[in-house]
């Protein structure tokens, strides 16, 4: 089995998190979308790992896990507050950083 | 080495960083007696100072930040020393003036007044390039805060122009100073990278800010002339000449009285200070290329700023505008570049300084028997029942427009001899500005001590404490009119000096053409 | 003691005066302030005697002393000495000023004795007479110039005395401004010289001028007409004449010292003492002497027309001191500084003996409400009469000889100066005629209601009103006194008239032709370099231009007596017939209407505009509001990618990373 084939499908699993991203409004689904580029990431890193024969990428994606967890963690924080001052969920709707 | 100049320069600011743990009670005495001390060190300094010598006397040089050549030098001679004394003795007399107030949160109004005091002070004795544009940006950071916490009217826009304003000249001053300490120890692009390169090496470099090492480094013309615009720029804002005044009304209406007296009367001084103690020396090709422009706006700023002087309604708008016109004078005499021309430019300094300051204690005497307003149509016959007063403004308004046995008169005299030598049509222009200072001076005592008592004035006399501000500063006015010798003969040779390299440039293209009479038709 | 001792004494007992007047004011009690102003110039005028003797002690060639007391002003070249020059010239000076003063200090003691301002008026005279005297005897261009600046400061606070007047204090503005016209002309013409000769002491100047011009050099000749602006500012001359009737606000007393015997002469004497410089230069002299004549015919002829009996001899001022530039730039130094000695005396009288009749008729000037007054006021009127005899230069008296002098040493340069010297006889007989029509308007005739209520012994009380505008008026600081005082009743008042009277009719006696040359021979010294000095008219000629000038003086009294005596009613028909020429005269030629609109609106106008347009528009608007306007924009076009949405950003930034990826793939590919 040619790891490279995970490389692409990485790039795959990416591409439709992206565009996941940027299409969708609802920041849940956005966060879906991002543990799906991220998870992407850490196919890559894994697949890489075993292409050259080295423990850094399988350990780094470990560190990528962390990340997502921690980000995840804020972003439902985030929805949740929005919730609860009756917000609409939409991220259109949050623009309260316009210059 | 001596250490009586930073003695002189950091007393006040020590007063009043004492003053501000004191009860409140306190500070006035406190910060007045620290310019008091300044005042006895200015008048030693004077008496002690010898005249002969052009060389700087009471030096202080210490190595600062010997990475980029700048040095902690600070020196006397004949082109600073009375400004030294014009701003101790201002000083004094502001302190007391604010002194008889009341101010809200005193402490740091003192401490303000104090922290100007030792920033100007450090501006005049500076003798290190760098060191002079740092005290020249500090000057303005306590006046903003004295125009914006304590002054009156829209005094947050004005001192936001003001700041803005100055900021602006003086930002352009930071580049200017830095590109001639670089340029001037290495004078094309490589080699300057390598200089600055150079800066972090173990052994220091050798770049150098010293005012005595950049004049005897020579820059190329070329050079020399952007950097003249850019130090050009923050003087010219100073003083204000026309037309970078727009910071003059609004500024000169916003702040209080005591401190509009040393915003007038010394301030504008570091400005015209610096053309003689920095660019003419360091940049004299630049003096001469731009000599003509110079005098231009320096006549335009004499008729400009006497003919709004007297269409003016506000007693302070006329006293500001005229010193437009004065300055304007002051930076003719400079842009003469004649020797007689510069030691009137120091003689109008100092006496300018005097006369502006009397003008404004009087005009807040005026105000006060007015009720409360400075409007010359709501003035009128205070000389009634006030003789001393009335002899006292007549005393400084005859200096005003610099009557001949005035110290202002010297000045002006030598500044026009100083002009006529080769730049005659600019000179008989600027005498038109003679004539119209006689115009609006006379006005403005007319209109406030004479014709009828107007209907909201109450003649009385000055008080006594009014009388102690005003009377020193009568006298020495009076005693300069009689004896102008005294600061003549002691600047004569800095001022000479600082004018010669530029001077000795001026003369010789000047005579290149047939030298006779004619060529002056 | 030296003459350079007595010259600083002449100058230290003037200002000692005004210093310990203006200091301790409070403390004089009644009318000693005047007496102590009177004395120091009595002082002044014994010191000024002094230096005379000191001087003649000397041999004529070596009467000319320099004393300077410390370094004025030592810089860059320029030199200036707080020194004096006592001269035949400076002593000549000195004495006429402080002698005819303090005659005007005793009289003002009683005219001035009711007025709240009494001892701030003898502060202000004391400090005039200081000024004019360190005018004359200033030993340099610039310590002239300090003096010259001081005698206009105090003639300005004299003439805005009663300041509370709008009247006085527009006046004393306007007599201010002319005045620092007449600075400027002086500091140039300095400068001029000072840059050819190095020096600015007379004896540099003079010594320098002749090695370094070629007579008629342009620099010179323009050196002398910038004098000649100073001179002629100082001296009322045309065209800068227009402050000198308006300075009649004054108190009469003022206008007796500063506008008839001293302040106005300074011209002359500046004329007369830069003489080696005029003659080098002698186009500036004889445009000096057209001006001179021209002047003295217009202000004969407003003279003849005017009604406030002060301004009329105001414009007779005017006119005699035509005379003596005419005098002096004719090269008749003695001549002219002959007419200046005389003048002073007569001029003088004159106007104390107005002082006396204005006060008489309770502060009304108009001398179309006077009428008769000989009775009531008989020393006013005798003193009166010398001094018009004197200026219409009738037969013997002083004016008789000195004024015929200057034309006769006029007529005899020739050429120009004869048409010149016919202008100048002209304005003789115009003299006459109007000296006499103001004798018989105001002292012959019926008696008017404030006359016979003098002559029961009624003085009329004053009316406290200007009296030029009717306002009313109290009569605190700021404002005249309660009572008016006249000669007959005032003693200090008389003996000054008296004296004069005599003066104006004796003094004449100096300087008769042929016989008597004690001015001629005093001023000598002082002229020894002139190449003029022996060009005095013969004998013959002389004689004849004194014959003349009598006969003219008697037929302008004779026309004076047929028209305001006689037939009174011809005057009247004449200004029916010549409507448009009275019209003319009385705005005094359109001067001061020329002058407002050439020079007053225009710079009004241009100070408005300079606050409506300038400062508003330029400043304000384009340099402050613009540049705000433009970073405004700036940010605004900026602000424009700020959309706030979350989803614009990270479109962006997955753009941004393509790219970079993109370049760093091709880059290794």
């Amino acid at each position: 089995m040619d790891a490279s084939w995970f490389v692409v499908l990485s790039a795959f699993i990416f591409c439709i998190g992206a565009a996941g991203v940027l299409t969708r409004r609802n920041p849940l689904v956005i966060l879906l979308c991002l543990e799906l580029m991220l998870n992407a990431g850490n196919l890559a890193l894994v697949s890489f790992s075993r292409m050259h024969g080295s423990l850094d990428g399988q350990i780094f994606a470990l560190i990528v896990m962390v990340v997502a967890a921690c980000e995840v963690v804020i972003g439902l924080g985030l929805i949740v507050a929005m919730h609860r001052r009756r917000l609409r969920i939409d991220v259109d709707e949050m623009a309260q950083l316009r210059g | 080495m001596t250490v009586h100049l930073s003695v002189v320069i950091f007393l006040p600011l020590a007063a009043a960083l004492i003053a501000l743990i004191l009860p409140r009670r306190l500070t006035a005495p406190l910060v007045f007696s620290a310019t008091l001390g300044v005042l006895g060190y200015a008048i030693a300094l004077i008496a002690d100072f010898d005249a002969a010598s052009g060389a700087l006397q009471y030096v202080t040089d210490a190595a600062w930040i010997s990475e980029l050549g700048v040095r902690y030098s600070l020196g006397v001679d004949g082109l600073n020393l009375f400004l030294i004394a014009l701003t101790a003795l201002l000083w004094v007399v502001a302190t007391f003036a604010a002194s008889l107030r009341t101010w809200e949160r005193p402490r740091l109004f003192f401490f303000h007044l104090a922290l100007a005091e030792t920033a100007v002070l450090g501006a005049f004795c500076a003798q290190d390039l760098i060191l002079f544009v740092v005290f020249f940006d500090l000057m303005l950071v306590p006046f903003y805060f004295l125009i914006g916490c304590w002054g009156d009217g829209q005094r947050v826009y004005a001192t936001t122009k003001f700041v803005i304003y100055t900021l602006v000249g003086s930002l352009l001053m930071l580049a200017g100073a830095v590109a001639i300490g670089v340029l001037s120890e290495a004078p094309d692009l490589p080699a300057a990278a390598q200089a600055l390169a150079g800066v972090s090496a173990p052994g220091g470099s050798r770049l150098s800010f010293s005012l005595a090492d950049l004049q005897a480094r020579t820059l190329p013309a070329g050079t020399q002339q952007w950097i003249f615009l850019l130090f050009a720029a923050a003087f010219l804002v100073k003083a204000p000449a026309f037309p970078f005044h727009g910071w003059m009304p609004d500024a000169y209406r916003a702040t209080p009285l005591p401190v509009l007296v040393l915003l007038s009367a010394v301030l504008s001084k570091v400005g015209v200070y610096g053309f003689l103690r920095v660019v003419l020396p360091i940049l004299p090709e630049a003096s001469l290329h731009f000599q003509d422009l110079m005098l231009v706006i320096a006549v335009v700023s004499i008729i400009y700023g006497s003919v709004l002087a007297f269409s003016q309604d506000e007693a302070r708008l006329v006293v500001g505008y005229s010193s437009i016109a004065q300055l304007g004078f002051i930076t003719l005499g400079i842009f003469s570049l004649d020797p007689k021309g510069a030691q009137g430019a120091v003689m109008q300094m100092v006496t300018h300084g005097l006369v502006t300051a009397a003008l404004f204690l009087i005009i807040a005497a005026l105000a006060l028997r007015a009720g409360g307003s400075e409007s010359l149509a709501r003035w009128g016959g205070t000389a009634l029942r006030a003789p001393v007063l009335a002899t006292l403004f007549l005393i400084v308004a005859l200096a005003t427009l610099a009557m001949p046995g005035s110290p202002n008169f010297v000045g002006e005299l030598l500044i026009l001899f100083g002009t006529f030598e080769d730049k005659l049509v600019y000179g008989i222009v600027a005498s038109v500005g003679v004539v119209l200072a006689a115009v609006y001076t006379i006005r403005l005592f007319q209109r406030a001590m004479h014709n009828r008592v107007a209907p909201d004035v109450e003649s009385r006399d000055l008080s006594l404490g009014e009388l102690a501000t005003l009377a020193p500063l009568v006298a020495v006015i009076v005693g300069l009119g009689a004896y102008p010798q005294l600061v003549l003969k002691r600047s004569e040779q800095a001022t000479t000096a600082r004018v010669e390299q530029a001077s000795k440039l001026a003369h010789r293209t000047a005579r290149t053409a047939a030298f006779n009479i004619d060529r002056r038709w | 003691m030296s003459a350079g001792s007595y010259g600083w004494l002449v100058l230290a007992f003037p200002l000692g005066g005004a210093l310990l007047i203006a200091l301790g004011w409070r403390l004089l009690p009644g009318r000693s302030a005047g007496w102590i102003a009177s004395g120091a110039i009595f002082g002044s005028f014994l010191s000024a005697i002094g230096a005379l003797f000191a001087l003649l002690e000397r041999e004529p060639e070596a009467r000319a002393v320099t004393s300077t007391w410390f370094s004025y002003a030592q810089t860059a070249g320029l030199s200036v000495d707080m020194g004096l020059l006592i001269d035949p010239l400076s002593v000549f000076m000195a004495l006429v000023v402080s002698g005819v003063s303090l005659l005007i200090h005793i009289y003002s003691v009683a005219y001035m004795a009711s007025d709240r301002g009494y001892a701030r008026y003898f502060a202000y005279l004391n400090l005039f007479v200081f000024s004019m005297l360190l005018l004359v005897l200033a030993g340099n261009l610039i310590l002239l110039t300090v003096g010259w600046a001081f005698v206009g400061a105090a003639s300005y606070l004299l003439i805005s005395f009663w300041y509370r007047r709008k009247t006085a204090t527009a006046a004393g503005m306007k007599a201010f401004v002319i005045n620092v016209i007449g600075d400027v002309g002086l500091v140039i013409a300095t400068f001029l010289l000072f840059s050819e000769t190095g020096a600015v002491d007379y004896a540099g100047v003079f010594d320098g001028a002749a090695k370094v011009f070629e007579p008629g050099d342009t620099t010179l000749v323009i050196a002398c007409l910038l004098l000649l602006v100073g001179a002629f500012a100082k001296s009322a001359q045309l065209p800068l004449h227009t402050w000198l009737p308006d300075a009649m606000e004054g108190p009469t007393p003022v206008s007796a010292l500063i506008h008839a015997a001293t302040m106005v002469t300074a011209g002359v004497y500046l004329i007369a003492r830069t003489h080696p410089l005029f003659e080098l230069a002698p186009t500036a002299a004889d445009v000096a002497a057209i001006v001179g004549t021209l002047t003295l015919l217009f202000a004969a002829t407003v003279a003849l027309v005017a009604t406030d009996l002060k301004r009329i001899i105001a414009y007779s001022t005017i006119s005699q001191i035509g005379y003596m530039v005419l005098g002096v730039s004719a090269f008749a130094y003695s001549a002219g500084l002959f007419h200046l000695m005389t003048h002073a005396f007569f001029k003088a009288l004159l106007f104390m003996a107005a002082g006396s009749v204005i006060a008489a008729m309770a502060g009304r000037q108009s001398i179309d409400a006077m009428g008769g007054l000989r009775v009531a006021m008989p020393l006013t009127f005798a003193t009166f009469t010398a001094g018009a005899l004197a200026l219409a230069g009738a037969p013997l008296t002083s004016g008789f000889f000195s004024k015929d002098e200057v034309i006769a040493a006029t007529l005899d340069r020739g050429g120009l100066y004869t048409v010149l010297a016919i202008g100048a006889y002209v304005g003789a007989l115009l003299t006459a005629l109007y000296a006499f029509r103001i004798v018989f308007r105001v002292f012959l005739g019926e008696p008017v209601v404030e006359a016979r209520s003098l002559a029961r012994g009624q003085l009329a009380p004053s009316r406290h009103e200007n009296p030029a505008t009717g306002e009313q008026e109290d009569t605190d600081v700021g404002f005249p006194g309660p009572e008016h005082h006249i000669a007959e009743r005032e003693r200090s008042m008389a003996a000054p008239m008296g004296a004069l009277a005599l003066l104006a009719l004796l003094a004449g006696l100096l300087g008769v032709p042929a016989v008597t040359h004690v001015v001629d021979r005093f001023l000598e010294p002082t002229f020894a370099d002139s190449q003029y000095i022996d060009q005095t008219p013969s004998d013959g000629a002389a004689y004849l231009g004194l014959a003349i000038g009598g006969a003219l003086s008697l037929v302008g009294i004779a026309a004076a007596y047929l028209l305001y005596v006689r037939r009174p009613a011809l005057p009247l028909v004449l200004r029916a017939r010549f409507a448009r020429t009275h019209r003319l005269l009385s705005s005094r030629w359109y001067f001061d209407e020329l002058f407002d609109r050439l020079l007053v609106r225009p710079t009004v106008a241009a100070g408005r505009f300079g606050n409506a347009v300038v400062e508003r528009f330029l400043v304000q608007g384009a340099l402050v509001d613009g540049t705000s306007a433009v970073v405004r924009a700036g940010s605004s076009a900026a602000r424009a990618a700020q959309t706030g949405q979350v989803r614009a950003y990270a479109f962006l930034l997955i753009l941004g990373v393509s790219a970079l990826v993109l370049y760093f793939l091709s880059g290794s590919v």
